[in-house]
């Protein structure tokens, strides 16, 4: 089985934070890392040297990566290299439907899916290692369990409940002024 | 008892001054006298043959009827051409008498020949004007039958050949009910009547007659003379002019537009039934009446003797007879006629519907906004999350491997986006803030001239020509100036990063004004990137920002629209990836806000005396 030393991905993103932080999760995996802040950046590292997989931003000046995914496609070769799309917009109207279209149209390929910003570390380098067949490496990456909770509270969050949790703390306030 | 005899020379006086020419021949044709009469036309012609007098001619007639008069001894009348003492041709008549001498023979013949040429020619002319008179005209005896008719009617009816004038005119078989002719008959007198007849190619046709009496010397009418006037076209025009007016009738009442037209002293001539309604007054009692003071713009009171004036306010209100304030679009226009003055016409459309459906326009897009905004929120709050889970992520990373840099890296990650989120809230606060615009009549020139000379220095130290274009004559509108300002702000920023993140050489920002079609317009034109097509559709969306590297927070776009939509206007871009882009900010000068406090003044346009001309 090969190791993470010997597979290269490409990270695109327009955020230096999000870019950043990727690339040290990877490089703490074991992975050799490149970046590009945008669509055509990314096309300059590709031809530079064809990566063996992209961590791949959707919406980013110049060129989006919607648009790069079209490009790649068209080269029998570079539409081999398997994408995982990281977006912070899959579930509202700026990129559900790019993403729709991408999922549907099967230009992508490798683990065919994407993961929603913020990303968990873990299960971004779990997707990667797979889809790249290497075995992770036992590195422990540092736990951000109660940003997971908070995470999943967030997600789950709906508006009724929020309104009574205000109402309760609001009530609770007004009795201890009393 | 006996009269006293009557002497021959006066006999002979009489026969010398006769109008009539006389002369007397012989057997041999030879002229033997004459009077004066004949003189006058023929010339002193005692001893010459009578053809050669009357005909120029060389031997006898051949046909002469003085011959047959000498052979038969009968006296005869005859209608005779011939050529007068001048050579002209002449018609005359002539009677032709025997005279005897004592015996009883025949010994000469007397002629007397009566000039005939200028009744031939009245003949002619009278003939030429029954033919060509443009109507029919038709000679009846008493049985109504046509004895004669002229061209125009052949033409329409056919030849008479004795048929009835019923017949002719109407293909009846009875005589008409109303018959001119028959009273013509019976009083001697000119009868007038209108009929509808048929052509003979079936076509109807439509006439007035007119009959005439021709007398006989005893004063009884034995013929009657019809003349019809066709009338058929004017006929159809007078029947479509109806329609048209029955159209045009059902078009006024029921129209949207209130319509109220005056005469030239100002008394309501019309009124439909929209103009009962928004005037609250009944027509009834309102036409014939001086239309109130209140219905009439100045304009038209003035414009009495001057030509055509229109006053047309898109946007005005009117008070009415009820008291009510209304909203409308309000034209007035003066009637002339070829020069002279007709009085006028006020028509107003009630814009009450209008304005209320607009409100809810206006509210239903700013919920939109507002519910794109919440939409966003949670997705700007990930980005920010993420960035401070990846300095989280670093700095104890960094940590555990003693790598001081890392930690560093991580703590900036965490300062950076600290930051973020303390400017995305001020922004959010600051955009979800119900601050109240303060409507004032702004120059626009002025409001964009404040917004280039904040980004002067900016622009020069990027490197980028910043160029103003104002058009002259841009009118000052009711704005928010604070708000305008804001806006142009964004733009300007937002032109400014787009050429900072193109490469092109030569990068320039240019900010413009104008005027036209109702509309004020404020644009702001870069040649920068431009926007990619996928993005062009999200540009308005909360939080969605691709000015990477962590400038901008996505709320610019949203804020310019939020506050361009509160002046009822909109944002419009063009936008082409690598040649640049133009945001444009229109507003329609009839959506513009009005202030409050001078609405009462601006509401007295329609009826004021100063600004009622268009």
């Amino acid at each position: 089985m090969p190791r993470p030393e010997d597979k290269t991905i490409l990270v695109v993103d327009d955020e230096p934070n999000v870019r950043d932080y990727l690339k040290m999760i990877l490089v703490d995996a074991g992975f050799e890392v490149v970046t590009a802040g945008d669509g055509e950046e990314a096309l300059e590292r590709i031809r530079e040297r064809r990566p063996d997989f992209i961590s791949l931003d959707l919406i980013m000046p110049r060129k989006s990566g919607h648009k790069l995914l079209f490009e790649l496609k068209r080269d029998r070769d570079l539409s081999r290299i398997p994408v995982l799309i990281v977006t912070a917009h899959a579930n509202d109207e700026m990129g559900q439907k790019d993403l729709e279209e991408i999922m549907d149209s099967a230009v992508m390929s490798g683990p065919g899916t994407y993961l929603e910003k913020p990303v968990n570390p873990e299960s971004y380098v779990r997707a990667i290692s797979r889809a790249v067949d290497v075995e992770p490496s036992a590195q422990k990456t540092p736990r951000t369990d109660l940003k997971e909770q908070l995470e999943h509270s967030i997600e789950g969050a709906s508006p009724d409940a929020l309104r009574e949790a205000l109402a309760a703390l609001r009530k609770a306030k007004s009795k201890g002024r009393q | 008892m006996n009269a006293p005899a009557w002497p021959v020379s006066r006999a002979q006086d009489l026969l010398e001054e006769m109008p009539s020419g006389v002369m007397v021949m012989d057997r041999g044709f030879h002229i033997v006298d004459h009077n004066r009469a004949f003189v006058d036309v023929y010339g002193p012609n005692v001893g010459r043959p009578c053809y050669q007098v009357y005909k120029d001619r060389g031997t006898p007639c051949p046909d002469c009827p003085a011959q047959q008069t000498f052979d038969d001894g009968r006296p005869r009348v005859l209608e005779e051409t011939g050529l007068d003492r001048n050579g002209q041709t002449i018609h005359y008549l002539a009677r032709v008498v025997p005279l005897r001498d004592e015996a009883g023979e025949i010994t000469h013949v007397a002629a007397i020949t009566t000039d005939l040429t200028a009744t031939k020619r009245l003949q002619r002319e009278y003939q030429t004007l029954f033919e060509k008179v443009p109507c029919y005209v038709a000679v009846l005896n008493r049985d109504r039958r046509v004895i004669k008719a002229n061209e125009m009617f052949r033409r329409t009816f056919g030849e008479p050949r004795g048929d009835f004038c019923y017949k002719l005119f109407k293909g009846r078989r009875t005589e008409c009910e109303d018959c001119p002719a028959d009273k013509t008959f019976q009083d001697g007198r000119s009868h007038t009547s209108r009929h509808v007849g048929q052509a003979r190619d079936g076509t109807e046709t439509h006439y007035v007659v007119s009959t005439a009496p021709l007398l006989q010397g005893d004063g009884e009418t034995t013929h009657v003379v019809e003349m019809a006037l066709d009338i058929t076209e004017l006929t159809s025009l007078e029947a479509k002019l109806h329609q048209a007016h029955i159209f045009r009738q059902a078009l006024v009442e029921n129209a949207l537009e209130a319509i109220v037209v005056i005469d030239e002293s100002q008394r309501v001539l019309l009124m439909n039934k929209a103009a009962e309604k928004l005037w609250g007054a009944d027509r009834e009692t309102l036409i014939g009446q001086k239309a109130p003071r209140a219905m009439v713009p100045a304009t038209l009171r003035r414009q009495r003797a001057s030509t055509g004036a229109t006053v047309l306010l898109p946007d005005t209100t009117i008070t009415n007879l009820a008291g009510e304030s209304i909203p409308v679009q309000l034209a007035g226009m003066t009637i002339f006629n070829e020069g002279s003055y007709l009085g006028g016409a006020i028509i107003a459309l009630d814009l009450r519907a209008m304005k209320d459906l607009e409100r809810e326009k206006l509210t239903a897009e700013r919920l939109a906004a507002v519910g794109q905004t919440v939409a966003g929120l949670a997705h700007g709050i990930k980005n920010v999350l993420m960035g401070l889970e990846g300095g989280m992520y670093a700095f104890q990373s960094g940590m555990s491997k003693g790598d001081d840099e890392r930690m560093l890296q991580g703590w900036q990650m965490l300062e950076e986006n600290i930051n973020r989120i303390t400017t995305f809230v001020k922004e959010f606060l600051e955009f979800a803030r119900g601050r109240t615009p303060t409507v004032r009549l702004v120059d626009p020139n002025k409001v964009a001239a404040n917004v280039v000379d904040l980004f002067k220095d900016k622009a020069e130290m990027a490197g980028i020509r910043l160029a103003f274009e104002p058009q002259a004559e841009v009118p000052p509108a009711f704005m928010d100036e604070e708000g305008i300002h804001a806006c142009l702000v964004n733009l300007v920023s937002n032109a400014l990063d787009a050429c900072e993140t193109s490469d092109k050489p030569d990068p320039v920002v240019t900010v413009r004004t104008h005027d036209h079609g109702g509309s004020l317009v404020l644009e702001v034109a870069d040649t920068g990137t431009g926007i990619d097509y996928e993005i062009r559709k999200k540009v308005f969306t909360t939080f969605f920002s691709t000015k990477g590297s962590g400038k901008g927070t996505g709320l610019g776009l949203l804020t310019t629209r939020k506050i361009v939509q509160q002046h009822g206007g909109k944002v419009a871009f063009e936008s082409t990836a690598g040649s640049g882009s133009v945001f444009r900010l229109e507003f329609p000068h009839d959506r513009l806000p009005r202030p409050r406090e001078t609405e009462g003044e601006v509401a007295d346009e329609s009826t004021g005396d100063e600004d009622a001309t268009a």
